[in-house]
Protein backbone atom coordinates (compact mmCIF):
# COMPACT_ATOMS: atom_id res chain seq x y z
CA UNK A 1 0.00 0.00 0.00
CA UNK A 2 1.61 3.39 -1.19
CA UNK A 3 1.22 6.42 -0.17
CA UNK A 4 0.47 8.78 -3.05
CA UNK A 5 1.82 12.34 -3.20
CA UNK A 6 -0.21 15.00 -3.58
CA UNK A 7 1.16 18.31 -5.50
CA UNK A 8 -0.14 20.92 -2.93
CA UNK A 9 2.07 24.08 -4.36
CA UNK A 10 0.45 24.43 -7.57
CA UNK A 11 -2.09 26.27 -8.19
CA UNK A 12 -4.22 24.94 -11.25
CA UNK A 13 -7.50 23.63 -10.38
CA UNK A 14 -7.03 20.15 -11.85
CA UNK A 15 -4.22 19.48 -10.59
CA UNK A 16 -5.89 19.97 -6.75
CA UNK A 17 -8.42 18.18 -7.96
CA UNK A 18 -6.31 15.25 -9.03
CA UNK A 19 -4.91 15.72 -5.04
CA UNK A 20 -8.20 15.24 -3.73
CA UNK A 21 -9.04 12.11 -5.75
CA UNK A 22 -5.76 10.56 -4.68
CA UNK A 23 -5.90 11.69 -1.01
CA UNK A 24 -9.85 10.02 -1.34
CA UNK A 25 -7.84 6.98 -2.79
CA UNK A 26 -5.71 6.59 -0.33
CA UNK A 27 -8.19 7.16 2.92
CA UNK A 28 -10.10 3.99 1.33
CA UNK A 29 -7.27 2.02 1.44
CA UNK A 30 -6.87 3.12 5.04
CA UNK A 31 -10.34 1.93 5.52
CA UNK A 32 -10.16 -1.29 3.98
CA UNK A 33 -7.01 -1.65 6.41
CA UNK A 34 -9.64 -0.81 9.21
CA UNK A 35 -7.22 2.20 10.28
CA UNK A 36 -9.62 4.59 11.08
CA UNK A 37 -7.51 7.49 12.22
CA UNK A 38 -5.39 8.05 9.21
CA UNK A 39 -8.38 7.27 7.17
CA UNK A 40 -10.10 10.37 8.67
CA UNK A 41 -7.25 12.64 8.22
CA UNK A 42 -6.69 11.78 4.63
CA UNK A 43 -10.85 12.44 4.51
CA UNK A 44 -10.00 16.18 6.39
CA UNK A 45 -7.23 16.80 3.81
CA UNK A 46 -9.26 16.20 0.75
CA UNK A 47 -12.25 18.37 2.00
CA UNK A 48 -9.68 21.15 2.83
CA UNK A 49 -8.46 20.87 -0.77
CA UNK A 50 -12.00 21.03 -1.97
CA UNK A 51 -12.83 24.34 0.25
CA UNK A 52 -9.76 25.65 -1.57
CA UNK A 53 -11.43 25.42 -5.08
CA UNK A 54 -14.55 26.18 -3.45
CA UNK A 55 -16.63 23.36 -4.15
CA UNK A 56 -18.28 22.99 -1.31
CA UNK A 57 -20.38 19.67 -1.40
CA UNK A 58 -17.32 18.12 -2.49
CA UNK A 59 -15.35 19.36 0.65
CA UNK A 60 -18.66 18.47 3.17
CA UNK A 61 -19.04 15.21 1.28
CA UNK A 62 -15.41 14.25 2.24
CA UNK A 63 -15.99 15.80 6.20
CA UNK A 64 -19.02 13.06 6.64
CA UNK A 65 -16.52 10.37 5.56
CA UNK A 66 -14.42 11.47 7.50
CA UNK A 67 -16.44 12.00 10.43
CA UNK A 68 -17.64 8.48 9.50
CA UNK A 69 -14.19 7.12 9.69
CA UNK A 70 -13.36 8.91 12.83
CA UNK A 71 -16.69 7.60 14.55
CA UNK A 72 -14.54 4.37 15.38
CA UNK A 73 -11.60 5.45 16.46
CA UNK A 74 -11.74 8.96 18.15
CA UNK A 75 -15.37 10.72 18.78
CA UNK A 76 -14.27 14.33 19.35
CA UNK A 77 -12.41 14.60 15.95
CA UNK A 78 -15.56 13.22 14.33
CA UNK A 79 -17.93 15.29 16.23
CA UNK A 80 -15.60 18.40 15.05
CA UNK A 81 -15.71 17.29 11.52
CA UNK A 82 -19.58 16.81 11.53
CA UNK A 83 -19.62 20.20 13.06
CA UNK A 84 -17.46 21.62 9.87
CA UNK A 85 -19.98 19.96 7.39
CA UNK A 86 -23.12 20.88 9.21
CA UNK A 87 -21.79 24.71 8.97
CA UNK A 88 -21.20 24.19 5.30
CA UNK A 89 -24.43 22.59 4.45
CA UNK A 90 -26.40 25.22 6.68
CA UNK A 91 -24.46 28.06 4.45
CA UNK A 92 -25.79 26.14 1.67
CA UNK A 93 -29.71 25.96 3.07
CA UNK A 94 -29.31 22.25 2.93
CA UNK A 95 -31.20 21.62 6.59
CA UNK A 96 -32.53 18.18 6.06
CA UNK A 97 -28.83 16.93 5.55
CA UNK A 98 -27.64 19.34 8.26
CA UNK A 99 -30.24 18.24 10.63
CA UNK A 100 -29.22 14.40 9.54
CA UNK A 101 -25.97 15.16 10.98
CA UNK A 102 -27.00 17.19 14.04
CA UNK A 103 -28.44 13.55 15.17
CA UNK A 104 -25.86 11.58 13.98
CA UNK A 105 -23.71 13.92 16.10
CA UNK A 106 -26.15 13.26 18.76
CA UNK A 107 -25.84 9.70 18.66
CA UNK A 108 -21.94 9.90 18.92
CA UNK A 109 -22.90 12.03 22.65
CA UNK A 110 -25.34 9.44 23.44
CA UNK A 111 -23.50 6.16 23.32
CA UNK A 112 -19.39 7.20 23.38
CA UNK A 113 -19.13 10.09 24.76
CA UNK A 114 -22.41 9.88 27.60
CA UNK A 115 -22.90 13.28 27.53
CA UNK A 116 -26.87 13.68 27.68
CA UNK A 117 -26.97 17.57 27.67
CA UNK A 118 -25.22 17.90 24.46
CA UNK A 119 -26.97 15.33 22.93
CA UNK A 120 -30.27 16.78 24.02
CA UNK A 121 -29.23 19.60 22.82
CA UNK A 122 -28.25 18.54 19.32
CA UNK A 123 -31.50 16.61 18.80
CA UNK A 124 -33.45 19.59 19.49
CA UNK A 125 -31.61 21.22 16.52
CA UNK A 126 -32.13 18.86 14.24
CA UNK A 127 -35.94 18.78 15.49
CA UNK A 128 -36.11 22.60 14.47
CA UNK A 129 -34.47 21.92 11.66
CA UNK A 130 -37.01 19.47 9.93
CA UNK A 131 -39.36 21.44 11.18
CA UNK A 132 -38.24 24.35 9.37
CA UNK A 133 -38.42 21.73 6.24
CA UNK A 134 -41.64 20.90 6.82
CA UNK A 135 -40.36 17.02 7.97
CA UNK A 136 -42.64 16.58 11.04
CA UNK A 137 -42.64 12.73 11.04
CA UNK A 138 -38.47 13.10 11.12
CA UNK A 139 -38.94 16.10 13.84
CA UNK A 140 -41.07 14.09 15.87
CA UNK A 141 -38.58 11.40 15.94
CA UNK A 142 -36.09 14.23 17.27
CA UNK A 143 -38.57 15.50 19.82
CA UNK A 144 -39.62 11.85 21.45
CA UNK A 145 -35.70 11.52 21.80
CA UNK A 146 -35.24 14.84 23.13
CA UNK A 147 -38.51 14.24 25.70
CA UNK A 148 -37.32 11.08 26.69
CA UNK A 149 -33.74 12.07 27.75
CA UNK A 150 -35.80 15.12 29.21
CA UNK A 151 -37.64 13.05 31.78
CA UNK A 152 -34.69 11.50 32.44
CA UNK A 153 -33.22 14.35 33.68
CA UNK A 154 -36.59 15.10 35.49
CA UNK A 155 -36.91 18.16 33.08
CA UNK A 156 -40.44 16.73 33.41
CA UNK A 157 -42.20 19.96 32.30
CA UNK A 158 -40.60 19.89 28.70
CA UNK A 159 -40.78 16.42 28.69
CA UNK A 160 -44.80 16.79 29.42
CA UNK A 161 -45.29 19.55 26.50
CA UNK A 162 -43.53 17.43 23.62
CA UNK A 163 -45.00 14.28 24.68
CA UNK A 164 -48.73 16.59 24.32
CA UNK A 165 -47.80 18.01 21.04
CA UNK A 166 -46.58 14.73 19.53
CA UNK A 167 -49.82 13.12 21.07
CA UNK A 168 -52.43 15.51 19.74
CA UNK A 169 -50.55 15.53 15.99
CA UNK A 170 -50.67 12.00 16.44
CA UNK A 171 -54.19 11.95 17.03
CA UNK A 172 -54.92 13.85 13.76
CA UNK A 173 -53.00 11.80 10.60
CA UNK A 174 -54.72 8.48 10.36
CA UNK A 175 -51.56 6.78 10.10
CA UNK A 176 -50.19 7.46 13.45
CA UNK A 177 -53.37 7.27 15.64
CA UNK A 178 -52.51 4.41 16.93
CA UNK A 179 -49.41 5.27 18.56
CA UNK A 180 -51.22 8.05 19.98
CA UNK A 181 -52.26 6.60 23.53
CA UNK A 182 -48.53 5.87 23.61
CA UNK A 183 -47.59 9.28 23.37
CA UNK A 184 -50.68 10.25 26.22
CA UNK A 185 -49.56 7.57 28.20
CA UNK A 186 -45.90 8.33 28.67
CA UNK A 187 -47.45 12.34 28.95
CA UNK A 188 -49.58 11.05 32.24
CA UNK A 189 -46.01 9.38 33.52
CA UNK A 190 -44.28 12.60 33.21
CA UNK A 191 -47.38 14.55 35.12
CA UNK A 192 -47.63 11.67 37.52
CA UNK A 193 -43.65 12.54 38.44
CA UNK A 194 -44.79 15.99 39.37
CA UNK A 195 -47.87 15.66 40.98
CA UNK A 196 -51.03 13.26 41.35
CA UNK A 197 -53.65 15.96 40.91
CA UNK A 198 -51.69 17.00 38.03
CA UNK A 199 -51.99 13.63 36.44
CA UNK A 200 -55.62 13.19 36.91
CA UNK A 201 -56.40 16.62 35.46
CA UNK A 202 -54.54 15.40 32.64
CA UNK A 203 -55.90 11.79 32.12
CA UNK A 204 -59.05 14.02 32.39
CA UNK A 205 -58.07 15.92 29.39
CA UNK A 206 -56.69 13.33 27.44
CA UNK A 207 -59.69 10.89 27.57
CA UNK A 208 -61.68 14.08 26.61
CA UNK A 209 -59.29 14.70 23.57
CA UNK A 210 -59.02 11.22 21.95
CA UNK A 211 -61.92 9.08 23.46
CA UNK A 212 -59.96 5.79 22.21
CA UNK A 213 -57.25 6.56 25.15
CA UNK A 214 -59.96 5.53 27.53
CA UNK A 215 -60.26 2.02 26.08
CA UNK A 216 -56.51 1.60 26.32
CA UNK A 217 -55.01 -0.91 28.72
CA UNK A 218 -52.67 2.64 29.60
CA UNK A 219 -55.24 4.37 30.35
CA UNK A 220 -57.29 1.47 32.91
CA UNK A 221 -53.19 0.92 34.42
CA UNK A 222 -52.55 5.10 35.16
CA UNK A 223 -56.66 5.04 36.42
CA UNK A 224 -55.44 2.12 38.69
CA UNK A 225 -51.77 4.30 39.94
CA UNK A 226 -53.78 6.88 40.50
CA UNK A 227 -56.25 5.30 42.84
CA UNK A 228 -53.63 3.36 44.62
CA UNK A 229 -51.27 6.41 45.18
CA UNK A 230 -54.21 8.10 46.69
CA UNK A 231 -54.88 5.26 49.24
CA UNK A 232 -51.15 5.26 50.06
CA UNK A 233 -51.12 1.52 49.00
CA UNK A 234 -47.78 -0.08 47.95
CA UNK A 235 -48.88 -3.24 46.79
CA UNK A 236 -51.79 -2.45 45.11
CA UNK A 237 -49.62 -0.25 42.99
CA UNK A 238 -46.85 -3.24 42.54
CA UNK A 239 -50.07 -5.42 41.80
CA UNK A 240 -51.44 -3.07 38.70
CA UNK A 241 -47.78 -2.97 37.65
CA UNK A 242 -47.39 -6.27 37.64
CA UNK A 243 -50.16 -7.03 35.36
CA UNK A 244 -49.39 -4.40 32.91
CA UNK A 245 -45.75 -5.93 32.74
CA UNK A 246 -47.40 -9.69 32.11
CA UNK A 247 -48.93 -8.68 29.30
CA UNK A 248 -46.62 -6.31 27.80
CA UNK A 249 -43.60 -6.07 29.28
CA UNK A 250 -42.81 -2.44 30.35
CA UNK A 251 -39.17 -1.07 28.25
CA UNK A 252 -36.34 0.55 30.45
CA UNK A 253 -37.98 4.20 30.19
CA UNK A 254 -41.54 3.05 31.93
CA UNK A 255 -39.78 1.32 34.55
CA UNK A 256 -37.48 4.50 35.51
CA UNK A 257 -40.64 6.42 35.54
CA UNK A 258 -42.79 4.05 37.42
CA UNK A 259 -40.57 3.45 39.97
CA UNK A 260 -39.87 7.35 40.73
CA UNK A 261 -43.66 7.21 41.39
CA UNK A 262 -43.81 4.44 44.09
CA UNK A 263 -40.43 6.10 45.64
CA UNK A 264 -43.21 8.87 45.87
CA UNK A 265 -45.22 6.92 47.64
CA UNK A 266 -43.05 4.90 49.79
CA UNK A 267 -41.68 8.74 51.14
CA UNK A 268 -44.93 9.69 51.83
CA UNK A 269 -45.53 6.88 53.57
CA UNK A 270 -42.80 7.34 55.42
CA UNK A 271 -43.75 10.98 56.13
CA UNK A 272 -46.84 9.76 57.33
CA UNK A 273 -45.22 7.66 60.68
CA UNK B 1 -112.74 -74.70 51.91
CA UNK B 2 -110.32 -72.73 54.05
CA UNK B 3 -107.79 -75.57 53.11
CA UNK B 4 -107.91 -74.52 49.67
CA UNK B 5 -107.37 -70.93 50.53
CA UNK B 6 -104.52 -71.81 52.27
CA UNK B 7 -103.31 -73.83 49.51
CA UNK B 8 -103.73 -70.69 47.40
CA UNK B 9 -101.74 -68.40 50.06
CA UNK B 10 -99.06 -70.87 49.78
CA UNK B 11 -98.79 -71.02 46.23
CA UNK B 12 -99.22 -67.23 45.78
CA UNK B 13 -96.36 -67.06 48.57
CA UNK B 14 -94.01 -69.06 46.25
CA UNK B 15 -94.97 -67.02 43.01
CA UNK B 16 -95.03 -63.98 45.06
CA UNK B 17 -91.22 -64.74 45.89
CA UNK B 18 -89.52 -65.99 42.56
CA UNK B 19 -91.49 -62.97 40.97
CA UNK B 20 -89.75 -60.82 43.39
CA UNK B 21 -85.96 -62.39 42.70
CA UNK B 22 -86.92 -61.93 38.60
CA UNK B 23 -87.71 -58.51 39.10
CA UNK B 24 -84.65 -57.78 41.05
CA UNK B 25 -82.29 -59.61 37.94
CA UNK B 26 -84.81 -57.84 35.38
CA UNK B 27 -82.08 -55.15 34.87
CA UNK B 28 -78.71 -56.55 35.34
CA UNK B 29 -79.37 -58.48 31.98
CA UNK B 30 -80.16 -57.53 28.51
CA UNK B 31 -81.31 -58.85 25.32
CA UNK B 32 -82.35 -62.39 24.92
CA UNK B 33 -82.13 -63.14 28.28
CA UNK B 34 -84.29 -60.09 29.34
CA UNK B 35 -86.83 -60.51 27.18
CA UNK B 36 -87.11 -64.68 28.63
CA UNK B 37 -87.30 -63.32 31.90
CA UNK B 38 -89.44 -60.72 31.38
CA UNK B 39 -92.03 -63.18 29.64
CA UNK B 40 -91.44 -65.23 32.69
CA UNK B 41 -92.35 -62.65 34.93
CA UNK B 42 -95.63 -62.10 33.01
CA UNK B 43 -96.80 -65.83 33.13
CA UNK B 44 -96.22 -65.73 36.74
CA UNK B 45 -98.17 -62.28 37.09
CA UNK B 46 -100.73 -63.93 35.06
CA UNK B 47 -100.97 -67.26 37.75
CA UNK B 48 -101.10 -65.17 40.38
CA UNK B 49 -103.96 -62.99 39.02
CA UNK B 50 -105.78 -66.22 38.76
CA UNK B 51 -104.86 -67.42 41.97
CA UNK B 52 -105.80 -63.90 43.64
CA UNK B 53 -109.53 -64.27 41.72
CA UNK B 54 -110.37 -67.93 43.16
CA UNK B 55 -109.30 -66.97 46.50
CA UNK B 56 -111.93 -64.32 45.82
CA UNK B 57 -114.57 -66.59 45.03
CA UNK B 58 -113.44 -68.89 47.73
CA UNK B 59 -114.19 -65.88 50.46
CA UNK B 60 -117.34 -65.58 48.87
CA UNK B 61 -118.48 -69.00 49.61
CA UNK B 62 -117.27 -68.73 53.08
CA UNK B 63 -119.97 -67.57 55.45
CA UNK B 64 -120.19 -63.63 56.20
CA UNK B 65 -118.73 -64.17 59.92
CA UNK B 66 -115.98 -65.43 58.89
CA UNK B 67 -115.15 -63.62 56.34
CA UNK B 68 -113.22 -60.78 57.70
CA UNK B 69 -109.83 -62.54 58.23
CA UNK B 70 -109.71 -63.55 54.91
CA UNK B 71 -110.98 -60.67 53.21
CA UNK B 72 -108.99 -58.49 54.94
CA UNK B 73 -105.46 -60.89 53.80
CA UNK B 74 -106.91 -60.89 50.68
CA UNK B 75 -106.89 -57.44 50.12
CA UNK B 76 -103.36 -57.37 51.35
CA UNK B 77 -102.77 -59.94 48.80
CA UNK B 78 -103.98 -57.84 46.10
CA UNK B 79 -101.89 -54.47 47.34
CA UNK B 80 -98.77 -57.18 47.19
CA UNK B 81 -99.82 -57.78 43.51
CA UNK B 82 -100.04 -54.31 42.85
CA UNK B 83 -97.26 -53.02 44.34
CA UNK B 84 -94.79 -55.93 42.13
CA UNK B 85 -96.69 -55.13 39.07
CA UNK B 86 -95.27 -51.82 39.59
CA UNK B 87 -92.12 -53.08 40.10
CA UNK B 88 -91.81 -55.54 37.23
CA UNK B 89 -92.47 -52.47 34.83
CA UNK B 90 -90.33 -49.87 36.34
CA UNK B 91 -87.43 -52.60 36.44
CA UNK B 92 -87.83 -53.41 32.58
CA UNK B 93 -87.11 -49.58 31.90
CA UNK B 94 -84.27 -49.63 35.06
CA UNK B 95 -80.78 -48.90 33.96
CA UNK B 96 -78.00 -51.06 36.32
CA UNK B 97 -74.89 -49.99 37.57
CA UNK B 98 -73.24 -53.03 36.79
CA UNK B 99 -73.73 -53.15 32.84
CA UNK B 100 -71.75 -49.60 33.13
CA UNK B 101 -68.92 -50.85 35.31
CA UNK B 102 -69.06 -54.12 32.31
CA UNK B 103 -68.99 -51.69 29.59
CA UNK B 104 -65.88 -49.28 30.74
CA UNK B 105 -64.17 -52.48 32.94
CA UNK B 106 -64.91 -52.42 36.62
CA UNK B 107 -61.34 -51.42 38.21
CA UNK B 108 -61.84 -48.62 40.43
CA UNK B 109 -64.24 -47.73 42.36
CA UNK B 110 -66.33 -44.92 41.00
CA UNK B 111 -65.96 -41.84 43.70
CA UNK B 112 -61.84 -42.54 42.62
CA UNK B 113 -62.55 -42.58 38.72
CA UNK B 114 -64.76 -38.84 38.92
CA UNK B 115 -61.92 -37.37 41.53
CA UNK B 116 -59.38 -37.84 38.85
CA UNK B 117 -62.36 -36.74 36.05
CA UNK B 118 -62.96 -33.59 37.76
CA UNK B 119 -58.86 -33.04 37.94
CA UNK B 120 -58.36 -34.05 34.49
CA UNK B 121 -61.52 -30.97 34.03
CA UNK B 122 -59.60 -28.64 36.20
CA UNK B 123 -56.19 -28.92 34.14
CA UNK B 124 -57.79 -28.55 30.66
CA UNK B 125 -59.42 -25.28 31.94
CA UNK B 126 -55.78 -23.90 32.75
CA UNK B 127 -54.25 -24.73 30.00
CA UNK B 128 -57.09 -22.81 27.84
CA UNK B 129 -56.75 -20.01 29.68
CA UNK B 130 -52.76 -19.79 29.51
CA UNK B 131 -53.23 -20.13 25.92
CA UNK B 132 -55.95 -17.55 25.77
CA UNK B 133 -53.25 -15.12 27.66
CA UNK B 134 -50.79 -15.80 24.91
CA UNK B 135 -52.62 -15.76 22.27
CA UNK B 136 -53.50 -11.94 23.91
CA UNK B 137 -50.09 -11.30 24.27
CA UNK B 138 -49.46 -11.64 20.83
CA UNK B 139 -51.94 -9.74 19.38
CA UNK B 140 -50.86 -7.03 21.74
CA UNK B 141 -47.65 -7.31 20.35
CA UNK B 142 -48.33 -7.35 16.44
CA UNK B 143 -50.28 -3.96 17.40
CA UNK B 144 -47.21 -2.37 18.79
CA UNK B 145 -45.13 -3.62 15.10
CA UNK B 146 -47.95 -2.36 13.26
CA UNK B 147 -47.87 0.74 15.20
CA UNK B 148 -44.04 1.13 14.60
CA UNK B 149 -44.70 0.30 10.75
CA UNK B 150 -47.17 3.28 10.17
CA UNK B 151 -44.79 5.26 11.51
CA UNK B 152 -42.29 4.31 9.25
CA UNK B 153 -44.88 4.43 6.51
CA UNK B 154 -45.21 8.25 7.87
CA UNK B 155 -42.04 9.06 7.49
CA UNK B 156 -41.56 7.80 3.82
CA UNK B 157 -44.71 9.41 3.01
CA UNK B 158 -42.80 12.62 3.80
CA UNK B 159 -39.86 11.43 2.43
CA UNK B 160 -41.25 10.31 -1.24
CA UNK B 161 -43.37 13.81 -1.47
CA UNK B 162 -40.57 15.91 -1.08
CA UNK B 163 -37.92 14.06 -3.28
CA UNK B 164 -41.29 14.08 -5.88
CA UNK B 165 -41.31 18.08 -5.66
CA UNK B 166 -37.68 18.10 -6.05
CA UNK B 167 -37.75 16.28 -8.93
CA UNK B 168 -40.42 18.71 -10.49
CA UNK B 169 -38.30 21.29 -9.74
CA UNK B 170 -34.76 19.76 -11.45
CA UNK B 171 -37.41 18.90 -14.68
CA UNK B 172 -38.59 22.46 -15.13
CA UNK B 173 -35.25 23.70 -14.54
CA UNK B 174 -33.81 21.45 -17.24
CA UNK B 175 -36.76 22.30 -19.14
CA UNK B 176 -35.63 25.99 -19.03
CA UNK B 177 -31.77 25.06 -19.51
CA UNK B 178 -32.55 23.15 -22.76
CA UNK B 179 -34.82 26.20 -23.88
CA UNK B 180 -31.51 28.76 -23.30
CA UNK B 181 -29.47 26.40 -24.69
CA UNK B 182 -31.71 26.56 -28.19
CA UNK B 183 -31.89 30.40 -27.94
CA UNK B 184 -28.13 30.29 -27.84
CA UNK B 185 -27.88 28.15 -30.78
CA UNK B 186 -30.37 29.98 -32.78
CA UNK B 187 -28.46 33.35 -32.01
CA UNK B 188 -25.28 31.54 -32.72
CA UNK B 189 -26.68 30.47 -36.04
CA UNK B 190 -28.43 33.81 -36.91
CA UNK B 191 -25.36 35.64 -36.05
CA UNK B 192 -23.10 32.89 -38.48
CA UNK B 193 -25.27 33.68 -41.20
CA UNK B 194 -25.40 37.50 -41.03
CA UNK B 195 -21.15 36.98 -41.00
CA UNK B 196 -21.23 34.68 -44.13
CA UNK B 197 -23.45 36.77 -46.06
CA UNK B 198 -21.21 40.33 -45.20
CA UNK B 199 -18.52 38.46 -46.43
CA UNK B 200 -20.20 37.69 -49.41
CA UNK B 201 -20.74 41.55 -49.90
Amino acid sequence: MNLPFAFVHSRSSSKVEEACDLYVRAANMFKMAKNWGAAGDAFCKAAQLHLQVQSKHNAAMNLLDAGNAFKKADPQEAISCFCQAIDIYTDMGRFNIAAKHHISIAEIYESELLDIDKAIAHYEQAADYYKGEESTSAANKCLLKVATYAAQMEQYQKATEIFEQIGTYSMDTTLLRYGAKDHFFKAALCHFCVDMLNCKLAVQKYEEMYPAFSDARECKLLKKLLDAHEEQNIDAYADAVREFDSITRLDQWQTTMLLRIKKTIQDEENDLR
Amino acid sequence: MSSDFETYELDFGTLTADITNKIGRIPKLAGEEKTQLVLNVDKQLEEVRELLEQMDLEVREIPIQSRGMYSSRLKSYKQEMEKLEKDFKRSRIAYSDEVRNELLGDDASSSESQRAHLLDNTERLERSSRRLEAGYQIAVETEQVGQEILTNLHSDREKIQRSRDRLRETDANLGKSSRILTSMLRRDTSWTLRCSSLRLC
